[in-house]
């Protein structure tokens, strides 16, 4: 049998497995989720994060000098996913609340506002704190020996901050309120500072800490707004008495106004701010200036999917406003290809890795859009797989080779011993990235793809094409890096950072690589291994619901709040209707969407190969085969002044920076300025001053009275005197007449 | 109740103490004597026994001159005590922080503090109008001298400035105070100052009056606060004030602006107040963004965070004008918050100050190279200011911008701000990450910079055990009220909705001050 | 009161206003004219004694003790400011060597 009718026979088998597009009875009940105090080890999930952080300043205090602080925190995590993991077993859906402590309870002062740290555990958290969790403890693991040059310098500081990071997102993702979750999405953006920060010497590194930050900040608003409108239209901000709130519709009673149609786009800047999409993503390229471990963990396996998650978390409430919706998914859109034209043009391989992010949240962005729920959670479970792979390939080889990332100074890797392990694992992930027929990546984007052409939308058919073309750009700048570093023939220049004691070798005049070891291969291995098993759920039996494909990943989203974009489901999470009543979700037998007339999922798959198969063609040619042929496209490119223009862009990542410094920073800038002038001259100088300086001026007429001499201040004093009796004297005289007439 | 007295007497003992006592000793008598006043207000505290209820604690009264009806009376509501506990606390370590910064005067610079806490203390705990007002007024005097005695290059200036715009202020607010005593007078025929009386009086006069009186004491306190636009004298006495000096201003003279609107100028004049609301959230959040702004182009550290006092306490003055329980719990929260954290960014400029004698950002930078606690505390302490949920100042921002969002909508107070103030407002915790962070981003981070020739005075590099010791009891209560701030909003939803009574009817003010004591009945929410 | 004026009549109450007047009149053309401190301050000395006695007199004259108690007074604040005086006298002498009340005119900032 052929690759290609193995292949073929796949996606036929598959046909049976695709989402079905026909009704499915809603059996889950809408009720307050139960209350299991019992259950008081899911704390430990936070709590274990917590423990590692109060160990590693314990550390910090007594200048811990060897790895310690890595097995303390590597230790803590692993405990805490196992703990996850059990939690897991133990789950019966619904969800249920797990109180820890008490924190805001508003509830006396009119108004059901609560907030306390207690725990939601539904699916959704579930499948999202087992995966950060557990890659959280590799990844620890992995930079145990990436960071080994820090020992006894900032090692300690980069384990608490790892510590704390954990602890921010597990309690975004456990929060049972709104105003919990807001503390777990600043608390991971302050790690996420603290971590971008690590080199804090290197102004390049606070400079993108200090953004990342602030435009962090600029989400975080739209969240705390987006939970006082919540608050005030519906009255709590606790998910289950929401949920109950929006299924039953009693809200709706005295609700007049337009709070409703505001709510997701505030929830919509939240995420954007924290997933990086247009137009709040220019942060993540340079959040990169973090160590790699970092980047892979934070930057691109967990925290930036912390935007799906809110989202999915409140889809209820972008289901209320469809308009939203339509504008998330063509964000998504746009960010996605933006980010891979930009992702095309770079050298940096942790910057294309950086940009290849921001386009994959894109594309998860564009799933959420088109009701495809299952679509974004399942790519954002695969994508943190093989995207972590990625970082931490990139990031041993910048840790082998003193920093050098440059992906024209690099090549052939695969052919230098003690390499093989992260060039494969390297292989593994490009593929999934790149949407390579049944890798992992594969099945996860075309549930995105396939809902674009199936769901009704302004232009959603067209935006499906663009992520088509999106897919296939992919592909070529992942395989780009791929063939460039990797294969082709050894050759190699070291970077220039010597970091730490290790000298590269330098003392014999000559570079020699020092390969990862055990920590970092192990690591690597066991993550790419992952991103290859990440196919599996997809090909598991759906146990909530017979009629409901998917495999397991829909059964994690079933039970939860993102119920509404599940395939078969309208967007209450009830069957759908004959009635149609949400018309940008009808599935009407008549109106049945196709592409090129095909099942929309069938004619995805073939789609999708086809493109992923040419993106990685191209990029073998261009650069793998011959080389210089890339070289000569871009000469040939730059040399015509009418398409010059573009390849600049795109290697200038369409000035967007510039953009953002000459539209808002300058300006506010030269405003501030005018202000602290403002203030000094007109109103302290000005208003202030100029009214102490009234009592001055009347004092300037009085002044040659006061001369200083004694006896000129005597002389008035006795005149005064004088004259005052004078007066009272005739002013007696005076009276006594009047009172004697 | 004695110890109420006791928590007036003992600083004025310590500062008489402290002048007859030679030189070296007066650190260390003012050092005990503070903490023996923190000890007697924690005894205090305990024993209150009005905790969460909105009725008055440590009730006291001696007659002063009685044919006026004025009386030295002093009594606390559950606000006005946990204030007296922030002012307590704060000055053992305003002390210590001065303990090698001061090296001159000793006698007199301790004597000032001691002074200056028993004028703090008798703001909180006056329930007599003219009391209230010559503590008020009396805090002026040491803080005058010690800025002018002890404060740096343009101290003359700073403090003249400092003590004439905020005692004009005051008296405008007496000109309001003493209209409404009169006023009193003439309709019962007998002079009364006590505050609870004349509280009740004001608020059945008529609007005309109200409008009159709300405006007076607007003028007195805001500028005490200060609100935008009469904040001027704060930038300059807060760069000019030594540390401790500093610490006390930011930390306790500002909120007896705040503490007075919440004391006098919301229960005295609700009508006038409700008409009002809109123009001073207006200016509370012109003054957010406006000082926002400024402190991002300052290159002084120490002016950086003055302005980002005048800031700060916007959302203060935002959260006191919501005229909800939310809101103006949140305000007290951010009172009791911002003297923490911005106390604690006081005290660290000053550290770094006493080593590298500058504040201009441009000249120093990397400092976490060579202190790492002290940037630790830096940071920290940043990250409590700008908001960041886990530390204190969160819950009172949100909480402040929460009651603002919601104003008019809960209950049946006749809040008249609402979405638009709480969405401008909130831009303001943008503008404080900007300018925060650019701060720690230029003198804790980057390349390490430091001025030529530094000469430390024998200072260690990093932070000494006693500064360290400084550090850490703010950095411990950051963390306590981030975590459970419920313990300090329990213990005062009563009072606050006390205050607010005058706003709407007495039946559900009455519910909600029952169910606010159930926290005195020892069974805090789960 | 006017029927037990007798014992000490107007005209006695004119001879001592008199007096007091002169005493005034002495002290204060003194303190103008002279420069030098102690003279200056012996010359207001001179003023409250003048006062004083017109304070007696007068008591004396209305037969009312208010008189006598105000020159108590006078006498111990005299007394005190005395003190007081001297001693700042000694201390502006020692700085400048000087009694001259012209060379202290910077004091007037």
């Amino acid at each position: 049998m052929t690759a290609a009718g193995l292949v073929n026979s796949m996606v036929l088998s598959l046909l049976d497995k695709a989402p079905p597009m026909g009704v499915i009875p809603d059996t889950v009940p809408v009720a307050e989720a139960a209350v299991r105090p019992e259950l008081w080890w899911a704390g430990l999930i936070l709590y274990l994060p917590l423990l590692s952080l109060v160990l590693c300043g314990l550390c910090a205090a007594f200048k811990v000098k060897t790895k310690l602080p890595a097995w303390l925190t590597t230790a803590s995590l692993l405990a805490s996913f196992v703990v996850s993991v059990m939690l897991y077993l133990n789950h019966e859906p619904p969800g249920y609340l797990v109180p820890l402590l008490s924190w805001i309870d508003l509830s006396w002062a009119g108004g059901d506002f609560v907030a306390n740290f207690t725990l939601y555990i539904d699916s959704l958290s579930l499948l999202w704190v087992m995966f950060v969790t557990g890659l959280g403890t590799l990844i620890t693991f992995y930079a145990s020996e990436y960071m080994e040059a820090d020992l006894g310098k900032g090692y300690t500081r980069f384990f608490a901050g790892v510590s704390v990071f954990l602890f921010a997102m597990v309690a975004l993702v456990l929060a049972d309120n709104l105003v919990m979750l807001y503390l777990g999405w600043e608390g991971v953006g302050f790690a996420s500072y603290w971590l971008i920060g690590y080199y804090y010497q290197r102004p390049a590194a606070v400079a993108a800490a200090k953004k990342a930050f602030i435009m962090n900040r600029i989400g975080d608003l739209g969240l705390a707004l987006a939970i006082y409108l919540i608050w005030s239209t519906f009255g709590t901000i606790q998910y289950d008495e929401l949920m109950v709130v929006l299924r039953e519709g009693s809200w709706a009673e005295s609700y007049e106004g337009w709070t409703i149609d505001v709510i997701p786009w505030f929830l919509m800047l939240a995420a954007f701010g924290k997933s990086a999409q247009i137009p709040l993503y220019v942060w993540l390229p340079d959040a990169m200036e973090g160590p790699t471990p970092v980047s892979a963990l934070i930057h691109a396996a967990t925290m930036v999917t912390a935007g799906i998650y809110l989202v999915a978390r409140t889809y209820e409430f972008f289901l209320l406003s469809p308009e939203s919706l339509h504008v998330v998914a063509w964000v998504g859109g746009l960010t996605a290809l933006l980010a891979a034209t930009i992702g095309m043009a770079q050298y940096d391989i942790k910057r294309i890795m950086a940009y290849s992010t921001v386009s994959q949240l894109g594309f998860m962005f564009l799933g959420l859009g088109v009701l495809s729920t299952y679509g974004a959670v399942y790519h954002v479970f695969t994508h943190a797989f093989f995207k972590a792979a990625l970082f931490l390939t990139c990031g041993a080889i910048m840790h082998g080779f003193a920093g050098q990332l440059d992906l024209r100074k690099l090549s052939g890797l695969i052919r230098i011993p003690g390499w093989r392990i992260t060039s494969i694992a390297m292989l593994i992930g490009c593929l999934a990235l790149a949407g390579f027929p049944l890798t992992s990546g594969y099945f996860s984007k075309d549930a995105i793809l396939a809902e674009a052409f199936v769901t009704q939308g302004p232009g959603f058919e067209a935006l499906g094409w663009m992520a088509i073309f999106t897919a296939f750009l992919t592909a070529y700048y992942t395989f780009r890096v791929w063939f460039r570093v990797c294969a082709g023939k050894v050759e190699y220049e070291p970077g220039d950072e010597h970091h730490g004691d290790d000298d590269h070798g330098h003392s014999d005049g000559h570079f020699h690589p020092h390969a990862p070891r055990f920590a970092m291969n192990f690591v690597m291995a066991v993550i790419a291994i992952g991103a290859m098993v990440a196919t599996v759920p997809y090909f598991l039996d759906t146990k909530a619901d017979e009629a409901l494909a998917g495999g397991w990943v829909a059964d994690m989203v079933h039970d939860s709040t993102a119920r509404g974009g599940l395939p078969g489901l309208d967007g209450h999470g009830q069957p759908i209707s004959e009635s149609g009543a949400h018309d940008h979700h009808d599935h009407d037998d008549h109106a049945h969407p196709t592409i090129l007339g095909m099942d929309p999922h069938f004619a995805m798959y073939i789609i999708s190969g086809v493109v992923g198969g040419l993106g990685l063609l191209l990029a073998a040619w261009l650069h793998l085969f011959r080389r210089q042929d890339a070289d000569r496209l871009r000469a040939a490119l730059m040399g015509r002044w009418w398409i010059a223009w573009l390849p600049r862009a795109m290697e200038r990542k369409w000035y967007v920076d510039e953009i953002y410094i000459g539209l808002v920073r300058a300006p506010l800038w030269v405003a501030s300025h005018l202000m602290y002038a403002f203030d000094r001259f007109l109103i302290d100088g000005v208003l202030v001053d100029g009214v102490a300086r009234i009592p001055r001026l009347v004092a300037r007429w009085f002044q040659p009275l006061h001369n200083g001499i004694i006896q000129s201040y005597a002389v008035t004093m006795a005149g005064g005197l004088a004259l005052i009796a004078l007066l009272m004297i005739l002013f007696l005289q005076f009276w006594n007449i009047g009172g004697g007439g | 109740m004695i110890w109420g007295w006791i928590m007036l007497l003992l600083p004025i003992i310590g500062a008489l103490g402290v002048v007859v006592s030679s030189g070296r000793a007066a650190r260390s008598l003012a050092l005990w004597t503070s903490l023996a006043t923190f000890g007697a207000s924690i005894v205090a505290a305990v024993n209150f026994g009005v905790w969460g209820t909105g009725e008055f604690g440590l009730v006291s009264s001696i007659p002063w001159m009685s044919e006026v009806g004025i009386s030295i009376s002093i009594g606390a509501d559950s606000v006005s005590m946990m204030l007296v506990l922030l002012t307590t606390f704060l000055m053992p370590l305003a002390v210590l922080g001065s303990w090698t910064a001061v090296n001159e005067r000793l006698k007199e610079y301790y004597g000032w503090l001691l002074l200056i806490e028993t004028a703090m203390i008798g703001v909180f705990l006056a329930r007599d109008l003219v009391f209230f007002y010559v503590c008020f007024e009396f805090t002026l005097v040491p803080m005058y001298f010690l800025i002018a005695i002890y404060g740096g290059s343009g101290r003359a200036r700073a403090c003249v400035k400092f003590f004439l715009y905020t005692f004009t202020g005051s008296l405008i607010a007496l000109v309001g105070f003493l209209y409404v005593a009169w006023s009193n007078m003439e309709s019962t025929g007998q002079w009364s100052f006590d505050i609870a009386t004349l509280t009740t009086f004001a608020a059945g006069m008529p609007l005309a009056d109200q409008l009159w009186i709300l405006t007076a004491l607007v003028i007195g306190f805001a500028v005490k606060i200060p609100l935008f636009p009469v904040h001027t004298w704060l930038p300059l006495a807060h760069t000019e004030a030594p540390t401790a000096g500093s610490v006390i201003l930011a930390g306790v003279l500002l909120k007896l602006g705040t503490y007075g609107l919440y004391r006098f100028a919301l229960p005295m004049t609700p009508e006038a107040v409700v008409e009002w609301a809109p123009i001073l959230g207006i200016l509370s959040i012109v003054g957010i963004l406006y000082a926002g702004l400024i402190c991002w182009v300052q290159t002084d550290v120490k002016k950086l965070v003055a302005y980002s006092s005048v800031s700060h306490l916007g959302f203060c003055v935002l959260g006191i004008f919501a005229l909800n329980p939310m809101g103006l719990q949140g305000s007290v929260l951010y009172m009791i918050n911002h003297g923490l954290s911005t106390g604690a960014l006081f005290f660290l400029v000053g550290m770094m100050y006493e080593r590298y004698h500058t504040r201009d950002m441009d000249s120093i930078g990397g400092l976490a190279k060579r202190m790492p606690i002290w940037a630790f505390f830096m940071v920290f302490f940043v990250l409590a200011s700008v908001g960041l949920p886990g530390l204190n100042g969160f819950v009172s921002e949100f909480l402040c911008l929460l009651g603002t969002f919601a104003a008019g909508e809960s209950g049946s107070y006749p809040g008249v701000l609402g979405p638009w103030f709480a969405a401008f407002a909130a831009l303001g915790m943008i503008v404080a990450a900007m300018y925060l962070l650019i701060m720690v981003g230029k003198i804790v981070f980057g390349s390490l910079k430091e001025p030529a020739g530094t000469d430390r005075h024998g200072l260690s590099v990093d932070l000494n055990a006693r500064e360290i010791t400084v550090l850490v009891p703010l950095a411990v209560l950051c963390i306590l009220l981030g975590v459970q701030p419920w313990i300090a909003m329990d213990a005062m939803d009563g009072s606050v909705v006390e205050i607010l009574s005058v706003y709407q009817p007495s039946e559900v003010a009455q519910q909600m001050v029952d169910a606010g004591s159930a926290w005195v009945a020892g069974s805090p929410s789960p | 009161m006017i029927l037990l004026a007798s014992a000490f009549g107007q005209q006695a109450l004119a001879h001592y206003l008199l007096l007091s007047g002169v005493l005034f009149v002495i002290g204060l053309v003194g303190f103008l004219s002279r420069r030098n401190l102690i003279v200056m301050f012996l010359c207001t000395e001179l003023m409250f004694q003048a006062a004083a006695i017109a304070m007696v007199a007068a008591g004396r004259y209305y037969y009312d003790f208010s008189g006598q108690v105000f020159v108590i007074f006078i006498l111990t604040v005299a007394a005190a400011e005395a003190a007081l005086a001297l001693a700042l006298v000694v201390l502006l002498f020692r700085r400048k060597s000087t009694l001259n009340a012209e060379d202290w005119r910077e004091l007037r900032e």
